[in-house]
């Protein structure tokens, strides 16, 4: 016991002095892993195991959704898809407090559920939304803040790159934690946009005056704008619902959807859909070789018996759940202040997920929670890379744009709290989908 | 001369990383689309699986020479000049060990399936060491890379994965997406 909590402590030294270092993330994993296998008697051949561990988690099906879901959000970005949203969009919204900043929130909610990404959903957004609401005088503060908050569902609403890692590396099935995203992810939005209307019904003089009222079939009009998007979120999930298509599959039905708006809108040249393959090599490689690293340095804990350890340790203290899941809270949003998403995925799970089941919690659930975490990540200082995005496409500097976004952290935080209190928003669906 | 061959050798592995992906669709959706027609692939989800490998292990050093690699850089970005230079020989040294160290034994691996003959299991009886020929291959390729970029820094060269800052809100967004979160 106290020789393993030793070389967890030493682990853990060598890990950080090697991120710090700027060594890449997947070999300061592999590095880890092959220290740790070091310690364990019997003489485990650490390179063999190397190999086939990560041949094995890489030679797979389910995994394939992964670039898939990459490359749809690559075709996605590169359309109008953005500028239809907010014509479709923002005639219906004039009579809510608020009224065009709720586009944020709504548009970020709908390209969510086409893309996997939270800065690309937060860019293609902001792209159009930025502007036009700066000039019409909305607030810049508020419309700052929600297009950086509202941009993490895009990890949130399923497709989502980050579930699918989680996935892979807690092994649950992604169509269940993509089922479970879609409530939590609706929480969110009403979360945000209850947000936006409260703090405008406080601040009157700071919401411009509404749009030129608008009839019915105008609106309906131009709504039309909507309907390439809304056909591709339909054809997308009712695969995946109707059971025609399994995960990977509903991922390539996806593709062959935006490849077909990218058509339509006459930007599908051999040069864009070119870029987007590319585009699409690179973050899947650098995304599959993290898991590598992460996957050989799970196996090496699993053999040293650290992760089992230390979840009896955690037990011992009787905590209750709350307590455990505030604790782990704390934890994960210091690690974002270093981190991306996807490296505090699979840099923690080794040795959380024994700790949690053990405490109770389901897998899909905390599926849910660390998603919810990433996206704290995204919107805190110093690394969050909506913060990043928004700062550049605003020409704001850093504090603004953190202070813009501090309430909407702050409402991620209470999300955590309701699904931590009512873990129903998140189980209702998946064993609605899976009974049993 | 050689300068120019290696980066072909970087890019076109990449290519075909490209084309595994776009190999990847299309099976995918013959899959798919062919299920209530009746059209069936063999061992269509062996073919999925493999290009899968290939397509994130031959796009490595394409990737790596990109700049697209990730590490922390919330401390090293602070550093300049000399110590900056020597922290990014370590930086390859330690990662490049570790990348070899994959490399031989992936390609060991590979070995022994084509020596013992190993078949898969699917329906498709291939001799293994054929898709895992991505596999090592695509690590040999990124160790050439380190090794390459390497011999550059020491020489007192930038190192070429960095990528400049970027500048223009565009360029911003291109990096955001390409971070994948």
């Amino acid at each position: 016991m106290a020789e393993l909590v030793g070389i967890s402590a030493l682990l853990l030294v060598f890990l950080t002095i090697l991120l710090a270092g700027g060594v890449w993330i997947a070999m300061a994993l592999m590095a880890t892993g092959y220290v740790g296998m070091q310690f364990i008697g019997g003489g485990i051949p650490s390179g063999p195991v190397l190999a086939t561990t990560i041949w094995g988690n890489s030679n797979s099906w389910a995994l394939a959704a992964l670039p898939l879901f990459i490359w749809m959000g690559e075709i996605l970005f590169r359309t109008k898809l953005s500028e239809e949203m907010f014509r479709g969009l923002a005639p219906w919204l004039n009579r809510i407090p608020g009224r065009l900043m709720h586009v944020n929130v709504l548009a970020c909610g709908i390209f969510g559920s086409v893309s996997g990404s939270s800065a690309a959903t937060c860019a293609t957004v902001a792209k159009i939304a930025l502007p036009e609401l700066k000039k019409r005088g909305y607030d810049e503060m508020v419309s700052l803040g929600s297009l950086a908050g509202a941009g993490t569902l895009g990890i949130l609403i399923p497709p989502s790159i980050t579930m699918v890692v989680y996935a892979v590396a807690a092994n649950v099935s992604i169509i269940q934690i993509f089922l479970a995203g879609f409530l939590p992810g609706f929480l969110v939005m009403a979360l945000y946009s209850g947000y936006i209307a409260g703090w405008s019904l406080a601040h009157p003089e700071k919401t411009p005056p509404p749009e030129p009222q608008m009839t019915l079939s105008e609106k309906l009009h131009e709504s039309k704008q909507l309907i390439p998007l809304t056909l591709l979120i339909l054809l997308v999930f009712l695969s995946l619902m109707l059971g025609w298509a399994t995960a990977t599959e509903c991922a390539a039905w996806g593709v062959m959807g935006s490849l077909g708006i990218a058509w339509w809108h006459g930007a599908l040249t051999w040069e864009s859909f070119w870029a987007s393959v590319m585009g699409t090599v690179r973050v899947n490689c650098m995304i599959m070789l993290i898991l590598a690293g992460a996957s050989y340095m799970s196996t090496s804990m699993a053999y040293t018996g650290i992760p089992a350890t230390l979840a009896g340790w955690v037990d011992s203290f009787h905590l209750s759940p709350y307590a455990l899941i505030a604790a782990l809270t704390v934890m994960y949003i210091v690690l974002g202040t270093a981190l991306d998403g996807i490296s505090m995925i699979v840099l923690t799970t080794s040795i959380v997920i024994p700790m949690v089941k053990q405490a109770g919690f389901d897998l899909v659930w905390f599926g849910i929670f660390v998603v919810l975490v990433v996206e704290m990540a995204e919107v805190s200082p110093p690394v969050g890379f909506n913060l990043f995005v928004l700062q550049t496409m605003s020409g704001k500097d850093s504090n603004t744009v953190a202070r813009a976004s501090l309430p909407f952290f702050f409402l991620l935080i209470v999300a955590v709290a309701i699904i931590t209190v009512f873990p129903d928003i998140v189980m209702v669906l998946p064993r609605l989908a899976f009974p049993g | 001369m050689i300068r120019t061959l290696l980066d072909k050798l970087y890019l076109f592995a990449g290519y075909a990383a490209g084309g595994f992906l776009i190999a990847i669709f299309v099976l995918m959706m013959l899959l798919s689309a062919g299920r209530p027609i009746g059209l069936n692939i063999p061992a269509g989800d062996d073919l999925v699986s493999w290009c899968m490998v290939a397509t994130s292990f031959l796009g490595l050093a394409h990737t790596f020479r990109h700049g697209e690699m990730i590490r922390v850089g919330l401390l090293i970005d602070r550093l300049e000049g000399r110590p900056r230079h020597i922290i990014e020989i370590i930086s390859l040294l330690v990662g490049g060990s570790f990348v070899a160290f994959f490399a031989y034994y992936a390609a060991l691996l590979t070995f022994d399936s084509w020596r013992f003959h190993d078949m898969a299991q699917g329906v498709l009886p291939v001799p293994l060491w054929i898709p895992q020929l991505g596999y090592s291959g695509g690590l040999f390729i990124l160790l050439i890379a380190f090794i390459d970029e390497f011999i550059h820094v020491v020489r007192g060269n930038a190192p070429r994965y960095e990528k400049p800052k970027p500048v223009t809100a565009e360029e911003v967004v291109e990096q955001a997406i390409q971070s994948g979160v």
